[in-house]
């Protein structure tokens, strides 16, 4: 077991931070030690390590990392793709190690473990009472993506729907999932629509290529932004926003980008719309007519690796040389100004909130 | 006059003097010819050249990195046991080794470097160790150091016969056998190999073994030489390696990768000498491929492959204590792949070498080179040495150059990211060495300076950055940052004999400072501390033996946040001779490897084998 803890502590660098354990205290907390904050995923290195988890407190003086780590005595897994807070528990997706980590989100600890049923797991999404992980299956076989259909109360895999190439990001509206195609190895252009009562795809709905991310705002508008063909391709093309009206599935209005632009992480709070293109933050409202021509902040990342906004603040993951820790910057959006930067894992891909 | 101009003037200057006089000194010349690759004693007085002992391979076998890992300075990086290995030399990065097989370059023209787990070091008669850097003579990536694999031409020797069967823990299995012969004129020497293992150790301190592991290998060396009337040497060389791995998995992921690999090196030599000078003719062709399959159950991979030609004359002058060498070369290579559109680069360079030996205790050289690539300007290359004998036991050796290591074909043509906009990473050192040797022992300790800089690193696109196309999350190299090395490598030897016992130790501590030049921070996969130690004891047919490696923390990330501990392997082994009849002697060997079962790590996440045994029989007829 040596080595074990050796590498757990040298992974949990900066755990040392935090000053003692709170296990006499657990009783006296309902929610546990993770509540009241901010959880953001760290893909960690590919192969050659291990995802972890950095836990920063709402008034971002604490930051502690590799919270699952410390609290399981065990590495999470391999490319900590993305988490999914449902209920009292936090569904952990690592997609090269096939599985997803089940914990408590509060205390971190242990809950289950899914790795039969999966195979390059991206996303988990809950609808109807379960869970669905949208899946690339083998990356040298583009027609086995599916849909990992979850069980909530045995954490297991109970079947499957079988989806076209690159499944994604997804949004769940009444019951219905819609699945962004972002295409996976390959590219992609379609947003599948299931119908989680007979478990099938319904309709697939044609919007920009590689559908990167979709909110959905109080109108009931489904807002997908498509990256676009990136020039390396040979056969780039421009990113756009679609509108889909959800009733009809239908697109109702497309916004487009210049030709050489490939936009990113869409998010939504109230009636605004932020997006990331470069190094610069958009926002528009979603009753907006053309895509805003000035930025509202210019983020001089080394790795813009994820966006998220939350309570009109906007957090950008920084990943840098991808080969250190990266950094999680803080922007208020009532000013566009730093609010902090916070060192965090390898390779942060995204936060969620604990709240 | 261009620098360009200036070199060839020099070179037909160099001719035409060489032309006009002759000396005898046909001994030395002939001599020279018939040495593999001469270059590496005459025109590096200055320079630490090691030779790994003979028997050293066969104790360690299997592959180059376990030739070298137990007594060299350099550190290894291996995904796992026999999976992809790459050195740290002097601190310096994978592409920063040059290893040069026959006098010939050999790193890979697709990635730069050379995997040392897919060279079987068996066959060779000498391996080298070269420290600091030698590009001139050896080209690109030359900067750490080099490693020399030689094939020796044995004239006027009787037929030898070794047959080598191994059998041990993982079901690893050994086969190899060798053959050599020479006459007067002609000389012939042959090596078959082939290993295999399942590979599925035990992680210690958990639960999991090293899943998808498995690996084989086949590798054929032939090497003829012929006297064409006392002037003329042609010698033929020839290796193959054909090597089927899968790619092990970590502590956290499973993998299901395959890779299968071929390389193919034929070099043809024609050297043609009289007194007082000596030419040669090298025609050289090298073959690499590979595939790699993601998932080995499924038919779909991804592939690479290079052809390249080389076509090198070398003209020698001996003038007395004066060696004058000039060498001109034509360097073509075709690269295609999944990702690389075919594609070509055509490298020619002018070399010009002086060697003085003022005294038996004096002797320097200054060489310079240039090469001329139609994308980038090749950076002038140059090197002095110099050795003093200061007493019978004393020597001082002094040594600066300038070394490069030149864009690969990844580097410039890989499609996303490749970047025809690149440099070659540009080297200058300087080292100081001395050597003490006593009849029984032997002690030496260098210390070197190595500036690098625009190395080449792959990278995350920089939005602002106008000169590489936006790639949108596409990784692109850029000449990026700049390094530095320092250290100081202690190594000594030391043996003694009391009757009918030997006792022989060998040990090599390395102290390597490696840094981003930016930042500051201890550059990662490079431990500030190597040590190791070789102890033989032998008595009449028995011989004992003892390694054990050393080497310190290592920082995994840039930012110095994680990282590995240090760590200790030892492995011990008992041989016995037996003669049974006049001309047929059989060796029966028993080696146990990482004795204390430790577990450790050169890369992270990637454990190394548990204790293990393996089992052999050597055949000499």
């Amino acid at each position: 077991m040596k080595i074990k803890h050796g590498i757990l502590a040298l992974m949990a660098v900066g755990l040392f931070n935090v000053s003692c354990n709170n296990d006499d205290d657990e009783n006296n907390i309902p929610l546990g030690v993770y509540d009241n904050g901010i959880l953001v995923v760290n893909e960690g290195p590919f192969l050659d390590g291990t995802g972890t988890i950095s836990f920063i407190s709402e008034d971002l003086e604490t930051n502690e990392s590799a919270i699952y780590n410390k609290e399981n005595n065990a590495d999470l897994g391999n490319v900590a793709q993305s988490m999914r807070l449902i209920g009292d528990e936090a569904y952990i997706i690592a997609n090269v190690s096939n599985k997803i980590e089940v914990v408590n989100r509060y205390s971190f600890e242990y809950v289950a473990t899914i790795d039969t049923g999966l195979e390059n797991p991206r996303f988990l999404v809950e609808a109807n009472g379960k869970g669905y992980v949208s899946n690339w299956g083998d990356t040298s076989d583009e027609t086995d993506d599916y849909l990992a259909i979850i069980n909530l109360t045995t954490n297991q895999v109970e079947g499957t729907i079988p989806v076209a190439l690159g499944p994604e990001r997804m949004l769940v509206k009444d019951g219905v999932i819609y699945v962004a195609h972002k295409g996976a190895w390959g590219t992609n252009n379609i947003i599948s629509v299931i119908n989680t009562s007979t478990q099938e795809v319904s309709t697939t709905i044609t919007v920009g290529d590689r559908p990167d991310s979709l909110q959905i705002d109080d109108s009931d508008n489904l807002w997908v932004l498509s990256k676009g063909e990136p020039a390396w391709t040979g056969a780039e093309t421009a990113g756009q926003l679609d509108i889909i009206n959800v009733s009809t599935n239908e697109v109702s209005s497309t916004l487009e980008f210049g030709s050489t632009e490939h936009p990113s992480y869409l998010n939504i709070e109230g009636d605004d719309l932020y997006y990331n293109l470069g190094q610069d933050v958009y926002t528009l409202t979603t009753s907006a007519t053309s895509l805003p021509s000035t930025s509202i902040l210019t983020h001089t990342a080394a790795g813009f690796y994820g966006m998220d906004v939350n309570n009109g603040r906007l957090y950008i993951s920084d990943a840098g040389d991808f080969a250190s820790n990266g950094t999680l910057s803080i922007y208020d959006l009532s000013t566009n100004a730093l609010v902090k930067d916070l060192t965090v894992g390898r390779n942060p891909n995204g936060v969620y909130f604990n709240e | 006059m261009t620098r360009k101009e200036k070199i060839f003037s020099l070179l037909v200057l160099f001719c035409v003097i060489a032309g006009t006089f002759a000396q005898k000194q046909s001994t030395i010349v002939l001599d020279e010819a018939v040495l593999t690759d001469a270059k590496l004693k005459a025109f590096a007085h200055g320079v630490k050249v090691k030779k790994v002992k003979d028997t050293l391979t066969e104790k360690n076998s299997v592959s180059l990195t376990d030739a070298l890992r137990f007594n060299t300075p350099i550190y290894f990086k291996e995904n796992g046991y026999g999976m992809v290995s790459s050195p740290s030399f002097r601190g310096t990065t994978a592409s920063q080794t040059a290893v040069i097989w026959n006098g010939i370059p050999v790193n890979s023209q697709l990635n730069g470097q050379t995997d040392f787990n897919t060279i079987n070091s068996e066959n060779y008669d000498e391996i080298l160790v070269r420290s600091g850097g030698g590009s001139v003579q050896y080209g690109s990536g030359a900067i750490g150091g080099s490693i020399h694999l030689n094939d020796e031409q044995k004239f006027n020797q009787s037929l030898k016969n070794e047959l080598l069967l191994s059998y041990g823990s993982f079901n690893t299995q050994k086969v190899n056998y060798t053959s050599s012969y020479g006459t007067k004129k002609w000389t012939f020497g042959l090596g078959v190999n082939y290993n295999a293992s399942d590979n599925d150790y035990k992680y210690l301190g958990t639960d999991q073994k090293n899943k998808n592991g498995e690996f084989s290998n086949y590798n054929v060396n032939a090497n003829l030489a012929h006297f064409i009337g006392e002037n003329h040497l042609l010698k033929l060389f020839h290796n193959t390696y054909f090597g089927d791995r899968n790619f092990s998995g970590t502590l956290t992921a499973i993998t299901n990768n395959n890779y299968k690999s071929i390389t193919s090196r034929s070099l043809l030599e024609w050297n043609h000498f009289s007194a007082g000078f000596s030419g040669k003719l090298k025609v050289a062709y090298l073959y690499e491929k590979y595939k790699f399959f993601i998932n080995k159950d499924r038919s779909e991979f991804s592939f690479g492959k290079a052809k390249n030609t080389i076509l090198n004359y070398d003209f020698k002058y001996y003038l007395g204590d004066i060696k004058l060498n000039a060498i001109v070369e034509y360097n073509y290579t075709k690269g295609e792949g999944s990702s690389i559109v075919i594609d070509e680069r055509i490298i020619t360079s002018g070399t010009v070498l002086i060697s003085h030996e003022i005294s038996n205790k004096i002797s320097y050289d200054v060489s310079l080179r240039q090469d001329f690539v139609k994308t980038y300007d090749s950076p002038f290359l140059f090197a002095a040495t110099g050795k003093y004998n200061l007493t019978k036991f004393y020597t001082t050796t002094l040594n600066a150059s300038r070394n490069y290591r030149m864009p690969t074909f990844n580097d410039l043509f890989w499609n996303p990211g490749g970047n025809l906009n690149l440099l070659p990473e540009s080297s200058i050192q300087g080292e100081w060495g001395h050597i003490l040797k006593k009849p029984n022992y032997q002690l030496q300790v260098a210390g070197y300076y190595i500036s690098s800089k625009n190395l080449i690193q792959w990278r995350p696109p920089k939005i602002d950055d106008v000169e590489t196309p936006k790639l949108d999350g596409v990784w692109t190299p850029r000449n990026v940052d700049s390094s530095r090395q320092y250290g100081g490598e202690f190594e000594f030897i030391f043996s003694q004999k009391f009757g009918k016992h030997f006792f022989d130790w060998s040990g090599v501590y390395a102290y390597t400072i490696s840094e981003d030049q930016s930042t500051g921070n201890q550059l990662m996969y490079v431990p500030k501390h190597k040590i190791t130690s070789n102890i033989n004891y032998s008595y009449k047919k028995w011989n004992s033996y003892m390694q054990t490696l050393y080497a310190g923390k290592v920082f995994t990330t840039t930012d110095k946040s994680s990282s590995l501990p240090g760590f200790t392997v030892t492995n011990i082994g008992v041989e016995r001779k037996v003669d049974f009849i006049s001309g047929l002697q059989i060796t029966f060997g028993l080696k146990i490897n990482n004795l204390f079962n430790k577990a450790y790590q050169n890369m992270a996440f990637r454990p190394m084998p548990n204790r293990n045994i393996q089992t052999q029989i050597i055949i000499k007829f």
